[in-house]
C-alpha cells in the first residue's frame, strides 16, 4: 500500500516527463480508436454498398460457377425456372429474389470501346432486392424485351455517352462465338458504388439470354431478407435443402466476398501502425524509468540499507510507470471517444478530397463514411496501454533494484 | 552477549589488476546500549567498516557475530531482512525521499516492517517527530526543512522500528558545528532514553567528544579504543 502511495507521489515529481509519455501513449490510443473506428465505418459502408448495388445477402449459383466467377464464364449456370423460385422463397427471413446473368462485355460508341462486365437483369424482380431505382439520375430503367441499357454515371462520362444514345455491346456467347447488341441508352445511374457507376452496363435479362444463346439459364440468383445479419446462418440451413434440390448449387453469404478478406486484411494494416506506435510509446517508458532511477540512486541505496527487498523497488517502479499508463489510457481513451463522436455524427466526406477515388484502392463507396463505435478497441487499449507501460519498465527497474546498495548510496 | 563481535575482518577492494584493502583485520566488540565513535582521516577505513557492519557490504574475510549469529557469508536476501529489522541508518546527505513529508519518510521505515497495526504505526511517528523535536512540522517536504531538521528526520526514521543498532556515517559533515552539535546531542538522547546501540563515524574532533567510546581507525586498522564512563556534554 505504501509502495503504491509512492508510486503515485512520484510520478508527480515531474510533471512534465510524466506528462510528455502518457501524452504519446495517449496519443498512440487515440489514433488507434480513430483509425479503427474509420475503417469499421468504411467496412460498414463497403458491406452496405456491396448488398446494396450489387450482391444482395446472399446468391445461390452452381458451386464449379462460384469458384471461377471472377472470370465471368457461361458455363455451369443454373435454370431459372418455377422450381428454384418456388424454393427460394422458402427462405428463412426472405424478402424477395431475382434471376442474374453476369458477362463479358465490350461497350463501343462507334469510336471509342471499353471492357465492362454486362449485367442481364429481371427488372422488377431486381428492384425488389437492389436499390436502384432512387439512383437513377437519367431516364428509366427498361422493361423486359426492351433493347435498352442502364450505364453508371462515370462510365457514361468516360465514354461522353448520354441519354438515347446508341451503343453497340459485343460479346460472346455461349459456344464461344462473337454476337452483339445494340441499344439504347434507356438509363444512367449514380450510386454510392463506384463498381456500379463505372464498370457495369445493365442490360434485360432475356435479351441478354437470347444473346448469349443460354435459353432460360443464369448464372446466379440474389436473394435479399430482412436481416443481414441471418446471412450466415442461412447458408447454413438451406445449403442442404438446395443440394437436395440439386447438388451442384450451392448458397453464398456476403461475408464470403473477397471484400471481407481485404477489409480483414486493413485490419492487421492497422494493428501494424498500432505496433509501431506502442513501440514508440514503450521506448518512453523504458527511458523514464531508466532516467528516474539514476535521478533517485541514492534514495534506492537508502531504500537497500532501510531493508526494502529488490521485488518491493522494482515494483515501485512498475507501479510508476503503470500510472503512466492508465493516465495515457484514460486521456487517450477520452480523446478517442471525442474523435470517434465526431466522426460518426459528422462522417468523412470523400467528396470533399478531389480527385480520390476509393476505388481505385478497392474500396467500393465513394459517400461519406462514418466513424462506428467499437468497445472492444477502447477496453483494449486501455489495457494495452496500461499493461504495455507495466511490462516497459520491469527490465529497467530490475537494473535499478540491482545496484549494489553502498555504489548507490554513494553514487559510486 | 555482545551486540556485535569482529573477529579478523579484512576488506579488500579490487579495482582493476589492483587490490585496495580498505580494512585489515579489524578485531571488535560493540555491547549493547554502547555509545561509540570511529573516527580518523579520510580513506582510514570507518565508512567501509560501517557499510560492512550494516550489512550493506561482505567482507573479504572473517566473522561478524551480530547478536550471536554470524552474517559474514549470508546471502543478500537474509541480509536485507537483517537490515529491515535490525539497523538503522543515518547518512551524511540525509538521503530522504523528497515526494514524502517528514512523518511520511518516518513511517516509510515502519511501514516495512509487517504484523504492526496503522495505529500503532501512527503513535510510534509521531512520538519519534515529538523525541527529536520536530513536532508541528510533520507535513513538511524535505526541501522545507533545514538541515538539521532533515538530519532529524533521518534520525526519526532509523529510529522509529526499534533497531538494535543505528549506523551513522558521518551523521554531522553537512552541518555547520551548532547544528551538528544539537543533532548529536539528540542521538546521545535517543541513546540514553531508548537504549539502542549508536555507532557512527566522523572526523570532527568536537563529534568526538560526545562519545562513550572513541575508536581510532588508520589505514584500515584500529590504533586506539578508549572508553569513559561519566559524560558531561549536556552541561
Amino acid at each position: 500500500m505504501f509502495l503504491i502511495k509512492l508510486s503515485l507521489k512520484n510520478l508527480m515529481r515531474h510533471k512534465r516527463r510524466t506528462m510528455i509519455t502518457a501524452a504519446i501513449i495517449a496519443w498512440a490510443i487515440f489514433f488507434y480508436i480513430t483509425f479503427d473506428s474509420f475503417l469499421l465505418g468504411m467496412n460498414d459502408l463497403v458491406f452496405q454498398n456491396i448488398i446494396d448495388y450489387e450482391y444482395g445477402h446472399v446468391q445461390v449459383a452452381n458451386s464449379s460457377y462460384w469458384e471461377n466467377k471472377d472470370e465471368l464464364p457461361l458455363k455451369n449456370l443454373m435454370f431459372n425456372n418455377e422450381e428454384i423460385n418456388k424454393k427460394l422463397t422458402e427462405i428463412r427471413n426472405y424478402k424477395a429474389h431475382a434471376p442474374q446473368i453476369n458477362f463479358q462485355l465490350r461497350l463501343s460508341d462507334g469510336i471509342n470501346e471499353t471492357p465492362v462486365m454486362g449485367k442481364g437483369i429481371s427488372p422488377q424482380e431486381t428492384l425488389n432486392v437492389l436499390n436502384y431505382e432512387d439512383y437513377i439520375v437519367e431516364g428509366r430503367i427498361f422493361q423486359a424485351g426492351e433493347r435498352k441499357a442502364v450505364i453508371g454515371k462515370r462510365l457514361a462520362d468516360i465514354m461522353k455517352l448520354e441519354l438515347h444514345d446508341y451503343v453497340t455491346l459485343l460479346t460472346r456467347t455461349k459456344s464461344e462465338t462473337f454476337n452483339t447488341i445494340d441499344a439504347e441508352i434507356g438509363g444512367i445511374i449514380n450510386t454510392p458504388n463506384p463498381t456500379i457507376n463505372q464498370n457495369i452496363v445493365l442490360l434485360p435479362l432475356d435479351v441478354v439470354q437470347d444473346t448469349l444463346s443460354v435459353d432460360n439459364m443464369v448464372t446466379h440468383f440474389i436473394v435479399r431478407l430482412d436481416d443481414q445479419n441471418f446471412a450466415p446462418q442461412i447458408v447454413e440451413e438451406f445449403n442442404n435443402e438446395l443440394q437436395g434440390m440439386d447438388r451442384n448449387l450451392s448458397v453464398y453469404s456476403w461475408r464470403n466476398l473477397d471484400e471481407v478478406s481485404i477489409t480483414q486484411a486493413k485490419q492487421s494494416g492497422n494493428n501494424f501502425i498500432l505496433f509501431i506506435v506502442l513501440t514508440i510509446a514503450a521506448i518512453g517508458i523504458i527511458n523514464i524509468v531508466i532516467l528516474a532511477a539514476l535521478e533517485r540512486m541514492e534514495e534506492i541505496g537508502m531504500m537497500k540499507a532501510m531493508g526494502l527487498k529488490e521485488r518491493e523497488i522494482i515494483l515501485s517502479f512498475v507501479l510508476e510507470s503503470t500510472g503512466i499508463g492508465v493516465l495515457g489510457g484514460i486521456f487517450g481513451c477520452i480523446l478517442g471517444a471525442i474523435s470517434v463522436y465526431f466522426f460518426s455524427l459528422y462522417g468523412l466526406d470523400f467528396a470533399a478530397f478531389v480527385d480520390i477515388d476509393m476505388s481505385t484502392f478497392g474500396v467500393p463507396l465513394i459517400s461519406k463514411i462514418y466513424g462506428t463505435w467499437n468497445p472492444d478497441a477502447f477496453i483494449n487499449m486501455f489495457l494495452f496501454a496500461v499493461f504495455g507501460s507495466m511490462l516497459a519498465s520491469i527490465l529497467p527497474a530490475r537494473w535499478a533494484a540491482k545496484k549494489d546498495p553502498v555504489q548507490a548510496i554513494y553514487k559510486r | 552477549m555482545s551486540l556485535l563481535v569482529l573477529k579478523n575482518v579484512k576488506k579488500i577492494y579490487h579495482q582493476g589488476v589492483i587490490n585496495v584493502p580498505a580494512l585489515k583485520g579489524v578485531e571488535l566488540i560493540v555491547e549493547k546500549g554502547e555509545f561509540t565513535t570511529v573516527f580518523g582521516p579520510s580513506g582510514s577505513g570507518k565508512t567501509t567498516l560501517l557499510n560492512v557492519i550494516g550489512c550493506l557490504d561482505k567482507p573479504t574475510e572473517g566473522e561478524i557475530y551480530f547478536t550471536g549469529d554470524n552474517i559474514a557469508d549470508l546471502d543478500k536476501r537474509y541480509l536485507a531482512e537483517i537490515r529491515r529489522k535490525n539497523i538503522g541508518f543515518v547518512f551524511q546527505s540525509y538521503n530522504l525521499i523528497p515526494v514524502l513529508t517528514a512523518y511520511e519518510n518516518v513511517e516509510f521505515a515502519i511501514k516495512i516492517l509487517k504484523n504492526i497495526s496503522s495505529r500503532e504505526i501512527k503513535k510510534r511517528v509521531f512520538k519519534m517527530l515529538e523525541l527529536v523535536g520536530l513536532q508541528g512540522l510533520e507535513n513538511r517536504k524535505p526541501n522545507e526543512l533545514s538541515g538539521g531538521q532533515k538530519q532529524r528526520v533521518a534520525i526519526a526514521r532509523s529510529l522509529v522500528k526499534k533497531p538494535k543498532l543505528v549506523l551513522a556515517d558521518e551523521p554531522t559533515a553537512n552541518l555547520d558545528s551548532k547544528t551538528g552539535e544539537d543533532v548529536l546531542k539528540i542521538m546521545l538522547e535517543m541513546n540514553e532514553e531508548l537504549k539502542t546501540t549508536f555507532l557512527f563515524s566522523t572526523h570532527d574532533p568536537l563529534v568526538m567528544d560526545y562519545a562513550q567510546r572513541k575508536i581510532e581507525l588508520k589505514d584500515g586498522q584500529i590504533t586506539r579504543d578508549e572508553r569513559r564512563e561519566e559524560l558531561d556534554v549536556f552541561n
